[in-house]
């Protein structure tokens, strides 16, 4: 027999703190579907994922429905689209984006990533070209997502790849420049990517994954938040640790209802079950924001001092009650902080509190890196690719994830507002230093060679 | 074994179950299953007891009521119709319904009626009335078997209509959800 505590604690999280699955990815293996003839792969492509995902959303809504629990997103992520076209040309693989789009559409996922490619120890040709297709890919499709890992922890930072990546950029945001940019929140430049991340922009399929596997994304920040603010309600005088553990217990229930829904996923599809991801994910709504937990914890906004010791304690709080929560842990695993999708760490931005400094030096603790964060348009591709390369560098020496998601508005300054609508917000541009100055270091190109401690065998 | 089921009701004190317990441990019964609640100031038990060879439940009730009528209390005995076990059940899926909003009379009475119409067994059922409009004084849980052969869109669809019209808000959700969030 249940309690009556149980079920009205259990509606109180539904109804009024979020709680739900943030994500389910079904990762799609395409490796078989390589080929020289475009339309033969772009043919291959779209029966494999129309055929493996075409119940994945009634499925998810089934499984959500039964449980009272929404499964907001479904998404795919396929194998790097570089390797799959390897054989293609930059126009070919805008066009193997376009089938992924349609095929997205069809099944009815809001986003398929892995428009992909793995460049951390050297570019081939297969890379190459999809490199330089992404802004056009990412600019006349809607639903597709790239990302390339440019560096490692065991192979160092290929900075010759990080210049053609900040080009890209520049051009991605070119190509989109009457909406913001905004083809930019659809790429993330990496070190470290992990195989099986079922969040986006990032997600794809690692090479070293099965035929395709189910990976969930657990609940929002909102359920944590609600939960340190019902504590210090009846307790103002809780100390730190107290809270961790707080976090922590808030983080076990979250996680086993993002298993619990994902492995009952994974089974009416026939497919396997691979890993729940801890990240706490926010929206652009009021209540389901990273920043504001900052805030519940007792500072002015994220960004001001205090920020990284308060995102390390509760990075280290959800991962500890999610490990125990679940056997299959993995993905990103680490809070997310993007600016433009957070409504208050957005503000925070507007207010002056939070600096692109901080962000960067706030990764050290958490994931991701500098996630959606509009920059002004006369940022130049040197000092994009100067911006990632600090960024990609914290995650190589610290043998952890890092990303950057930059977005370059075309025409707009420090201060301006940036729109991208939906899931992806808006944000106050935030300066940049030496935005548009010359980088001769960032121009010698090259590798950073990996730290001394990848020499672990 | 020859088994019987007792109803014990009065207004709580210390020392019923012990009461009960005695009596049936001095007329050699087995108790097998208790289950009891206290609603207000209310006592309620129900034991499930298999009785020794001779022993009826006529003579069982007897002797047991004899004890608790001095002590204000009820009891209603009657013999078990299978000492068999029973039946299997149909395949079931557990669910659990939940309801909030204002008090009336006959809340139960017409959430309680959906349920059956679509051949749902209620298990358990708590229930709170404070009464007023706030809705977290006015709470039902029903705890319900779903055989697998119930359409559940409707089911849940019919729930949800008849909770709208009571000014209800309502959730099913399967059980697992709340020992997953809440039990290791």
């Amino acid at each position: 027999m249940l309690t009556g505590n149980e079920i009205i604690s259990t509606l109180e999280m539904l109804k009024n703190e979020n709680l739900d699955v943030r994500t389910v990815t079904l990762g799609i293996n395409l490796l078989d579907c390589a080929g020289a003839d475009l339309n033969e792969v772009r043919r291959r492509v779209a029966e494999r994922v129309m055929g493996l995902a075409g119940r994945l959303v009634p499925v998810c809504d089934r499984v959500g429905r039964k449980y009272g629990i929404p499964v907001v997103n479904k998404r795919i992520a396929v194998s790097p689209i570089a390797v799959v076209g390897a054989a293609l040309s930059p126009a070919e693989m805008v066009e193997l984006a376009r089938t992924l789009d349609a095929a997205a559409r069809e099944v009815n996922v809001d986003f398929i990533g892995g428009f992909s490619a793995l460049v951390e120890k050297g570019m081939a040709r297969g890379d190459r070209a999809l490199i330089e297709a992404i802004p056009e890919a990412l600019a006349t499709t809607e639903r597709v997502c790239a990302s390339v890992n440019a560096a490692s922890t065991r192979a160092g930072i290929n900075m010759d790849a990080l210049l053609q990546l900040g080009r890209t950029i520049k051009r991605a945001a070119e190509l989109t420049a009457a909406h913001d940019g905004y083809a930019c929140t659809k790429l993330c430049v990496f070190a470290n990517i992990p195989e099986d991340m079922p969040f986006m922009a990032g997600a794809y399929l690692g090479i070293g994954e099965a035929d395709a596997v189910i990976n969930v994304g657990v609940s929002g920040p909102g359920v944590v938040k609600k939960a340190v603010d019902r504590a210090l309600a009846a307790r103002p005088d809780l100390d730190l640790g107290s809270l961790s553990e707080l976090i922590k217990k808030t983080a076990y229930k979250v996680t086993r209802v993002g298993e619990l829904i994902g492995r009952e996923v994974a089974e009416s599809l026939g497919i396997p079950f691979g890993v729940v991801d801890l990240s706490l994910a926010p929206t652009p709504n009021v209540g389901d924001s990273v920043g504001e937990i900052f805030q519940s914890l007792g500072l002015l906004a994220i960004g001001v001092p205090g920020t990284t010791a308060a995102l390390a304690l509760l990075n280290d709080a959800v991962k500890k009650g999610g490990a125990f929560a679940s056997s299959r842990v993995g993905g990103m695993s680490g809070a997310f902080i993007p600016v433009s999708e957070d409504l208050n760490i957005s503000e925070a931005a507007r207010a002056g509190h939070l600096c692109i400094e901080k962000l960067e030096a706030i990764t050290s603790v958490c994931s991701v890196g500098l996630d959606m964060v509009a920059i002004p348009g006369e940022t130049s591709a040197e000092t994009l690719t100067a911006i990632m390369a600090d960024e990609l560098a914290i995650g190589v020496v610290n043998n952890k994830t890092t990303a950057t998601r930059l977005i370059p508005v075309p025409g707009k300054a420090a201060g301006d507002q940036a729109y991208f609508g939906g899931l992806m917000g808006h944000a106050t541009i935030i300066p940049v230093n030496n935005a548009a100055g010359d980088n001769p270091f960032i121009r010698r190109g090259g590798f950073i060679p990996a730290p001394i401690h990848s020499l672990k065998n | 074994m020859n088994k019987a089921i007792l109803s014990i009701l009065g207004r709580d004190r210390p020392g019923i179950v012990a009461t009960v317990a005695r009596v049936l441990f001095e007329q050699s019964c087995n108790i097998e299953n208790v289950s009891q609640a206290m609603l207000q100031a209310e006592f309620a038990g129900i034991f499930l007891v298999g009785l020794p060879n001779g022993l009826t439940a006529g003579e069982l009730h007897r002797a047991i009521e004899g004890r608790l009528r001095p002590l204000g209390l009820q009891v209603h005995t009657k013999p078990c119709e299978s000492a068999g076990e029973a039946c299997a059940p149909p395949a079931c899926e557990p669910f659990v319904i939940t309801t909030r909003g204002p008090d009336r009379r006959g809340l139960v009475a017409d959430i309680s009626e959906v349920i059956a119409r679509h051949g749902v067994n209620i298990t358990n059922l708590q229930a709170f009335f404070k009464g007023g409009e706030a809705p977290g004084d006015n709470i039902m849980i029903y705890e319900v078997d779903v055989p697998a052969s119930v359409d559940h869109q409707s089911f849940a669809r019919d729930l949800q209509a008849r909770a709208q019209s009571l000014h209800l808000d309502l959730s099913v959700q399967h059980r697992n959800i709340f020992e997953a969030l809440h039990r290791i």
